[in-house]
């Protein structure tokens, strides 16, 4: 059986590379990785070739419930930004605080951090407040190169941030631990490596930019005005807020609808008159690769737990030894996120967190390391969610990796501090506390 | 557009809708897939969830009771199987009762399917089999492989995070269809909720003196080939599991309910009612992550290369070898452990005891297998046949 999973996983990758080689965009590659894949399973009947389509077919629903907040909240960001919203809060933003630098830059942290903390998602971050704060950033005269990068660390940051951590969620109701007691294990290193990530990243001011030249580029749309464009979030996060505080009476809607009802307040109080159904379609072909990327990853997943692949994986990690395996995690837990989104805490978190924890290392705190490690993977290829995002929502026009790499030095901070964690969890277990 | 370019994105669609079509058919298949439950000599009445909290009538959140009479009065035990509905090992047993157990004295109640909804699910991502068959003598029987969760056709959309009524404490957003994290339920909750609501009802309304809840949990998982028991079940559970051990030679321990982990079974039942829960876990190799294929083949015997090599590695938290873990030794634990907490409870307290009678225990489904004890569905009037 090892060897039979092991010929499977060389199938998929030698397909994903060829397919890769003749240049064929990264969706139509994982997706013809998969087929092969999952024909390659059909040799040995794992999955039974008949039971391919429903595999597939089953599979691409994994995260529907992720493509719909994606597509909702890009509608909704973009209709503010038709109303002439964005371009109004980042000429307030860099008039207001362009004399405090460093507490500009704070306050644009805290705002990007708000979203994803709230909702688990750093993708909803960048959607929600990504292009203005990007705008922002720009008028602060932060380097344009390093702007993404600013952003992907920080969306990252956001989804890991409490009270919300859907990697930490996944990992409790996987391994039965109770999801209290993250507020200060998580709380914290977010707060210090978010402040350390903007200080780094955007303290040295860019190419020299006039602050006349630059608020002279950004077109206001007449009418546009504090509460025509705070309105919609005060909306999207009322409702978010309203069922944190009355659960049991406020109804569930679900971040889609949320979105959704936000966005008819941005279009009923525009000052211009917005065409949706442009809007929307235009957001669709914006979103269509990140989407179908959402959907095949899922296809991709199914076959490798119906052809072993996905169990090798796992196995593989659980058999390294324990000093090795430390030395190994900054790797393999961002890598498996890349690869697998949040399959990834299943499918290599919950063995491990149990297999630590055998060893007597403290569960809250090495989920909430984990958690912190996981973020980079989403800037890795082959899904690269929120790095890919970065750059969309910052309109930047040069190459993924050029702009990524510019975090490393957050991304080793992270990976430093994550390990530590891990190291002397039963000494951090004094954060736990509930 | 250029005539080619139209061509192939013609081709493009016509492809898709086949993949789906012929993708999706299976999945509908498996939605609507029944099984036949078989009447036993012991079944006295069927009834309804609803028939305790009328709001779920005519939903998918409705679940079928089973309920076994005796001629005595005496104490009453709920037994619920597929709580986690790609656990189901627990539907199992208590389809083996439903069909085979006489009841003496006191009531028993069977729910086979507690969380239905997720009965009708699959597993997005996770490459299970739709279906799993048990051989019998006459032919095959086959069941459905469920999900942990409710369908979100049944129940959409889930919050972004869920909070638990009525402790407040945070969970993940997929719980909020985990009838294992809905406990202690809520009257105009959504559906999960009002499932367990209206199970908390029928404890309450009915005096049931014990509920079980059985699943399946993975070898690499601490709390596996256990019984999880709040302060007031642990004495009972201490001495199931003693006495499975030294009379059947299985081992089976005992785990505390957890008290600040809410939502479960076996601490919700046990603070909002006066009922005794407990919780048994038996150990499922085909959940855990590192293992091969998902195949029946897994499911049925439970033996893995790879969970081999990590229980060499000493990595497990249950013994393990060539023989893996097979359905036979999970069922059969669940039957002997469920009736010896009866038995011990019975002896406790004798004005509220239940005696059942013609249960296989652990021997006896080791020794002749699940099937053996699955009439053929032909040989029976079908008037004691129900399709669930």
């Amino acid at each position: 059986m090892i060897y039979q999973t092991i010929i499977i996983s060389a199938v998929l990758v030698i397909a994903y590379t060829l397919a890769q080689w003749r240049k064929l965009s990264v969706e139509i590659s994982l997706f013809l990785a998969t087929l092969a894949g999952a024909l390659a399973g059909a040799i040995f009947t794992t999955p039974p070739l008949a039971e391919i389509p429903r595999h597939l077919v089953e599979g691409s629903f994994t995260y529907l419930d992720v493509i719909l907040v994606f597509f909702t909240a890009t509608l909704f960001i973009t209709i503010i930004q038709e109303s002439g919203g964005i371009n109004f809060a980042v000429r307030q933003t860099v008039v207001g605080f362009a004399r405090f630098r460093f507490l500009a830059l704070f306050l644009l942290m805290i705002i990007v951090l708000i979203p994803g903390a709230l909702t688990g998602a750093g993708s909803v971050s960048l959607l929600v407040v990504g292009a203005p704060v990007a705008l922002a950033l720009k008028g602060l005269g932060v380097d344009e190169n390093k702007i993404p990068a600013i952003l992907f660390i920080l969306a990252g940051l956001a989804a890991a941030a409490p009270p919300v951590n859907i990697w930490a969620m996944i990992l409790c109701a996987g391994t039965a631990i109770p999801y209290v007691g993250f507020e200060l294990p998580l709380g914290i290193p977010v707060l210090l490596l978010g402040t350390a990530t903007i200080l780094i990243l955007g303290r040295q001011k860019g190419k020299k930019t006039e602050l006349n030249e630059f608020l002279s580029k950004i077109e206001i749309v007449p009418g546009m005005n504090w509460w025509r464009l705070l309105l919609p979030f005060v909306v999207f996060f009322g409702l978010v807020i309203a069922y944190r505080l009355w659960p049991f009476s406020f109804p569930i809607l679900g971040l889609p609808l949320e979105f959704i009802i936000a966005s008819l307040a941005a279009y009923l109080i525009s000052p211009v008159k917005i065409n949706l159904i442009k809007v929307a379609s235009s957001t669709v072909s914006k979103l269509l690769p990140l989407l179908s990327i959402m959907v095949i990853v899922g296809m991709l997943q199914q076959i490798m737990a119906a052809s072993g692949v996905k169990g090798l994986i796992s196995y593989s990690v659980l058999i390294i030894p324990i000093g090795l395996l430390f030395c190994l995690l900054p790797i393999i837990i961002p890598f498996s996120e890349g690869i697998l989104t949040y399959g990834g805490a299943a499918i290599i978190g919950i063995p491990l967190v149990w297999y630590l924890n055998s060893l007597g290392y403290h569960a809250t705190i090495i989920i909430a390391a984990l958690s912190l490690l996981w973020p980079l993977g989403d800037g890795l290829p082959p899904t690269a969610l929120i790095g890919r995002l970065s750059l969309i929502v910052s309109d930047y026009e040069g190459s993924y990796w050029s702009s990524i790499k510019k975090a490393w030095l957050p991304w080793a901070m992270i990976t430093v501090v994550a390990i530590l964690m891990i190291i002397f969890s039963s000494r951090l277990s004094f954060l736990v506390i509930g | 557009m250029k005539k080619g370019l139209v061509k192939f994105k013609l081709l493009a669609t016509a492809v898709l809708v086949i993949l789906i079509m012929a993708g999706g058919w299976p999945l509908w298949q498996h939605r609507h897939y029944q099984v036949k439950i078989i009447l036993g000599p012991g079944v006295t009445e069927v009834k309804k969830l609803s028939d305790y909290f009328p709001a779920i009538e005519d939903s998918l959140a409705d679940t079928r009771i089973y309920i076994l009479q005796g001629k005595e009065p005496g104490g009453r035990a709920l037994i619920m199987g597929n709580t986690h509905a790609n656990e189901p090992e627990g539907l199992l047993s208590v389809l083996i009762m439903i069909e085979k157990a006489v009841v003496e004295k006191g009531t028993l109640y069977l729910i086979p399917y507690f969380n239905h909804s997720g009965g009708l699910n699959t597993r997005p991502g996770e490459g299970y089999p739709l279906y799993f068959s048990i051989p019998t003598a006459w032919g095959k029987k086959t069941f459905r492989m469920g999900n942990r969760d409710a369908s979100p056709l049944d129940q959409w959309p889930d919050p972004d995070v869920y909070i638990h009524y009525p402790e407040k404490q945070m969970l993940s957003y997929l719980d909020i269809r985990n009838t294992n994290r809905t406990w202690p339920g809520r009257k105009n909750g959504l559906p999960m909720e009002q499932v367990t609501y209206a199970a908390m009802e029928l404890l309450r309304r009915d005096q049931v003196d014990l509920a079980i809840d059985l699943h399946g949990a993975e070898t690499m998982f601490p709390v596996t080939n256990c019984i999880v028991a709040p302060e007031k079940s642990i004495r009972l559970a201490t001495l199931a599991s003693l006495t499975v051990k030294s009379m059947e030679g299985f081992e089976n321990h005992v785990e505390p309910s957890p008290v600040k982990f809410r939502g479960l079974s076996h601490r919700e039942i046990g603070d909002y009612s006066d009922t005794l829960p407990f919780l048994l876990e038996s150990p499922m190799p085909f959940l855990d992550q590192p293992t091969g294929p998902k195949t029946e083949k897994l499911f049925l015997t439970g033996q893995d290369d790879f969970l081999l090599s990590l229980a060499k590695k000493k990595k497990l938290f249950v013994p393990y070898d060539e023989s893996g873990w097979p359905l036979e030794k999970r069922i059969g634990q669940h039957l002997s452990v469920s009736l010896e907490i009866i038995r011990q409870f019975s002896k406790k307290s004798p004005d509220r005891a239940i005696i059942i009678q013609n249960i296989p225990r652990y021997r006896d489904i080791v020794q002749h297998s699940v099937g053996y004890y699955f009439q053929n569905p032909a040989e029976v009037e079908p008037g004691k046949i129900i399709l669930d």
